[in-house]
C-alpha cells in the first residue's frame, strides 16, 4: 500500500510537469470534442492521433491517448443529451433520459448530472486501476471464450430491461440488429454471408455506420418536418439550472453505476457500451421511479454515465498488466506502446513502474480536468443550439456522411448509413425501438465469435458454457436479469388470471 | 427516439373510440409489420451464401449462427403478431407500436423532401465531389428549413464547406471524393486555392 502511494506520488510529480500536463489537457479536449461530434468517435480520434504520437516520448504518448480516451467516452454524451445523437455507442442511454430532460428545457441540469457522474465514475475507476490492478488482472486471466460469450450475452439480454413493456418488439429489434451484424465474412471459417455478390458487403456492416444513420438522419428530418426549435426557453432554462440537490439526489445511482462500470470494464471485450446499458437496466429495476424511465429521470442518466466512464480505468487493467486490449480504444493504446518498443504486461510494473504510475496519475488528473473541459465543450454546444435548426441539421448530416465515410474511407458505407437513415426515420415514426437494434449490431458479432470459438475449442461440447464456474455464474446472472426484467409482466398476467378466477 | 411506448391501458380508449369507424381489416393493419418481418426472417436463410459454400468439417458451419438468429427473429415476430392480433381483435386494446407524439404538426411533405435531399446528397457525392455536393446540399437544406436570407445561406454553405474541407481533408488527411471529370478538376483547383493540396 505504501509502495503504491509512493509510486503514485511519483506519477503525479511526473504528470504535473508542464509538457505532460499540457499533453493530458490537449488529449482531453480532442477527446471531448471528437466524442461530442456525431459520427466522429473517440476511437476514430485516437486512431487519427496515433501518427502524432511517433514524435512523443512513450509515456507522453500514453498520456495523450489516455486523455482522448477519458474525454471521448464522456464527450459522446454531450451530443446525446443536446441533440439526441450519441457521439459514441456508450452514450446511447444518455439519449433515453438526457435528451428528454433537454426537451423539458433542463439541458444544464442534464449536462451537470452527466458530467458529475462521468467524472466520479472515471475518478473511482482510475483509483481502482491504481490500487487493485494486480488482483483484477489475475481474475481476468481466468477468462476464456465461454466467459466472454457469457459477458456479451449479459449485455444483450439487458436490452429487455430497457423496454420491458414491449418484450416482443424489443426482441425483434434486437434480433434484427444481430442479423444485420452477421453480414460479411464469418469469424471462424472466413466465408462471406449475405454479401449478394457485392464485394463491400463481404467486409460487413460497421455498427458506427448503422448508428449514425439510425440516429442522425431521423432526428434531422424530424427537425425539418416539425420546425422544432432546439433552443431551450430562456426562463425555463434559468429556472431549472444546476442545484447541489440535483447532484446529491443521484448519488446512489452514481455509486451503483460506478461499481458496475468498474466490474464490467475489467472484463476484456466488454467495455463502455455494455457497461452503460447494463447500468441503465439495473437502475431501471432498482429505482423508485422505474415506471417513469424514458421520460427524463436523472437516475437513469447518472447511472450509465458513471458506468461508462468507470470502464475507462478498469479497461486499462488487462491492458497494462496482461497486455490484453479489452476494447478498440485500448488496442490503439497497445499499438502506441508497441510502436515505442514498450511491451505491456506484469514485467512492465517491475521494469518501468514510473511509466505505469504516471499513466495512473494521468487518468486521475484527466477525470478531474474533464469537469472543466466538459463544461467548455458543452458551452460551445449550447451556442450551437442557438443556431437555426436548418443550419444545425445541414451540418449534422454532412458530419454524419463524413463520419460514415471515414470508417473505411469508402462511399459504400455512406450508402449504408443513408439507407439506415431512411429506415431509422420510419422506425421513429411508427415507434419501433432503434436502441436494441443498434446494440444487436454492436454485440452480435462479438457474441457469435465467442460462441463459435468456445464450441470449436471444446470440440463442440455445448456444456462448456455451464461447466465453467465464471461462465455459468454470468449466464445465471443473465437468466436472473431476464426474470427480473420480465417480472412485472409475469406478475401482471398472474394477477389478471387470479382476478378473472375470483 | 421513442423508448417508452404508450401503455396498452392508455391506448385502449382511443382504439375503442376509433374502432367503430374503421373497417375491421384496417384495424388489423399494425399486424402486417411483424408478419412481414416473420416472412422475411424465414425467407432470408436462402440468401446466406452468394456462391456455393465450402465443405466444412464437424461442428457448426458459418451459416449456423445467422440461421439461428433468423429463426429466433421469426419466432419473436410471430409472437408479436399474435399478441397484437389478440390485443386488437379480442381484448380491444391498441397495438404494440404507437406513432410519435408530434404527429399532428408533422409536415410529411417536408420530411419526404428532407429524406430525398439526404439521399441525393449521398448519391451525388462520388460524382460531383464533396465540395460541390456539400455547398449545394447545405444551401438547399437551409432554404427548405426556412432560411431566406441569401447572405446567410451562402455564408453557411460556403464557410461551412471550406471549414469541413480544411478539417477533414487538410488536417485528418481523409480522401473525400473530388468527383468525376470537370468536378474533379474543380475540386483540385479549390483544394490548391485553399492550401490543402
Amino acid at each position: 500500500m505504501m509502495d503504491t502511494l509512493q509510486l503514485l506520488g511519483g506519477g503525479f510529480g511526473a504528470a504535473f510537469h508542464l509538457a505532460a500536463f499540457t499533453t493530458i489537457v490537449v488529449g482531453l479536449l480532442v477527446g471531448v470534442v471528437a466524442g461530442a461530434l456525431p459520427g466522429i468517435s473517440f476511437v476514430n480520434a485516437m486512431a487519427m492521433a496515433l501518427p502524432f504520437t511517433y514524435v512523443m516520448e512513450p509515456t507522453q504518448s500514453m498520456l495523450f491517448l489516455g486523455g482522448i480516451y477519458v474525454g471521448g467516452v464522456f464527450g459522446g454524451s454531450i451530443s446525446a443529451i443536446m441533440i439526441n445523437v450519441p457521439g459514441t455507442p456508450a452514450s446511447l442511454p444518455a439519449t433515453w433520459e438526457g435528451y428528454k430532460l433537454t426537451q423539458q428545457g433542463q439541458v444544464k441540469r442534464a449536462l451537470a448530472i452527466a458530467l458529475t457522474a462521468s467524472a466520479t465514475g472515471g475518478l473511482v475507476s482510475a483509483l481502482v486501476l491504481s490500487f487493485l490492478s494486480a488482483p483484477f488482472a489475475s481474475f481476468a486471466l481466468s477468462f476464456s471464450q465461454p466467459e466472454f460469450f457469457a459477458a456479451t450475452l449479459l449485455g444483450l439480454v439487458s436490452v429487455i430491461a430497457i423496454a420491458k413493456d414491449q418484450p416482443f418488439v424489443t426482441m425483434v429489434s434486437l434480433f434484427l440488429g444481430i442479423a444485420i451484424g452477421t453480414v460479411g465474412v464469418d469469424p471462424l471459417y472466413g466465408q462471406a454471408r449475405f454479401s449478394f455478390g457485392i464485394s463491400e458487403m463481404e467486409s460487413g456492416i460497421r455498427f458506427v455506420v448503422v448508428m449514425i444513420g439510425l440516429f442522425a438522419v431521423g432526428e434531422v428530418v424530424d427537425l425539418l418536418a416539425t420546425n422544432r426549435s432546439l433552443r431551450p426557453s430562456g426562463t425555463r432554462a434559468r429556472g431549472l439550472g444546476v442545484k447541489f440537490s440535483d447532484l446529491w439526489g443521484v448519488k446512489w445511482a452514481i455509486a451503483r453505476g460506478t461499481a458496475l462500470g468498474c466490474m464490467i470494464g475489467v472484463i476484456p471485450g466488454a467495455g463502455a457500451t455494455p457497461g452503460a446499458v447494463i447500468a441503465y437496466g439495473v437502475e431501471k429495476q432498482v429505482s423508485r421511479r422505474r415506471d417513469e424511465f424514458g421520460t427524463g429521470v436523472p437516475e437513469g442518466l447518472a447511472a450509465p454515465e458513471a458506468a461508462k466512464n468507470a470502464t475507462t480505468g478498469a479497461a486499462m487493467v488487462p491492458l497494462l498488466t496482461l497486455g490484453i486490449p479489452g476494447s478498440a480504444a485500448t488496442a490503439i493504446m497497445l499499438a502506441a506502446m508497441m510502436l515505442h518498443g514498450v511491451t505491456p504486461g506484469p514485467l512492465l510494473f517491475i521494469m518501468d513502474p514510473s511509466m505505469v504510475y504516471t499513466i495512473f496519475a494521468a487518468m486521475i488528473i484527466a477525470n478531474v480536468l474533464m469537469i472543466v473541459c466538459g463544461i467548455g465543450v458543452a458551452q460551445a454546444f449550447s451556442t450551437l443550439m442557438r443556431t437555426p435548426p436548418a443550419v444545425l441539421g445541414a451540418f449534422i448530416i454532412v458530419l454524419s456522411v463524413v463520419g460514415a465515410y471515414g470508417v473505411r474511407n469508402n462511399i459504400f458505407d455512406v450508402y449504408v448509413c443513408l439507407a439506415f437513415g431512411v429506415v431509422g426515420w420510419a422506425m421513429k415514426r411508427i415507434g419501433f425501438p432503434t436502441a436494441p437494434l443498434v446494440l444487436g449490431v454492436i454485440l452480435g458479432p462479438l457474441a457469435e465469435r465467442y460462441f463459435l470459438t468456445s464450441l470449436a475449442n471444446s470440440r463442440q461440447d455445448w456444456t462448456v458454457f455451464f461447466t465453467r464456474p465464471i461462465s455459468a455464474t454470468i449466464l445465471g446472472l443473465a437468466a436472473l436479469f431476464i426474470l427480473w426484467s420480465l417480472w412485472p409482466n409475469i406478475s401482471g398476467l398472474l394477477r389478471g388470471r387470479h382476478a378473472r378466477k375470483a | 427516439m421513442t423508448l417508452v411506448l404508450d401503455t396498452e391501458e392508455n391506448e385502449a380508449p382511443r382504439e375503442r373510440s376509433r374502432g367503430g369507424r374503421r373497417p375491421e381489416l384496417r384495424r388489423l393493419a399494425p399486424v402486417l409489420l411483424p408478419v412481414c418481418i416473420c416472412v422475411l426472417a424465414l425467407w432470408a436463410p436462402a440468401f446466406v451464401f452468394h456462391t456455393e459454400p465450402r465443405a466444412m468439417g464437424t461442428g457448426l458451419g458459418p451459416a449456423a449462427w445467422p440461421r439461428g438468429i433468423l429463426a429466433l427473429l421469426a419466432l419473436m415476430a410471430l409472437a408479436w403478431a399474435l399478441r397484437d392480433l389478440w390485443a386488437i381483435a379480442v381484448a380491444g386494446r391498441g397495438p404494440s407500436l404507437t406513432a410519435a407524439h408530434e404527429e399532428e404538426s408533422y409536415a410529411w411533405g417536408k420530411a419526404a423532401l428532407g429524406l430525398g435531399l439526404i439521399v441525393a446528397y449521398g448519391a451525388l457525392l462520388p460524382w460531383i465531389g464533396f465540395a460541390t455536393a456539400t455547398v449545394a446540399f447545405m444551401s438547399i437544406w437551409c432554404l427548405a428549413g426556412g432560411l431566406r436570407n441569401p447572405l446567410a445561406i451562402g455564408g453557411v454553405a460556403l464557410c461551412g464547406t471550406v471549414g469541413l474541407l480544411w478539417m477533414f481533408m487538410g488536417l485528418a488527411l481523409m480522401p473525400l471524393s473530388r468527383g468525376q471529370g470537370v468536378f474533379n478538376d474543380f475540386s483540385i483547383a479549390l483544394l490548391r486555392f485553399l492550401g490543402i493540396y
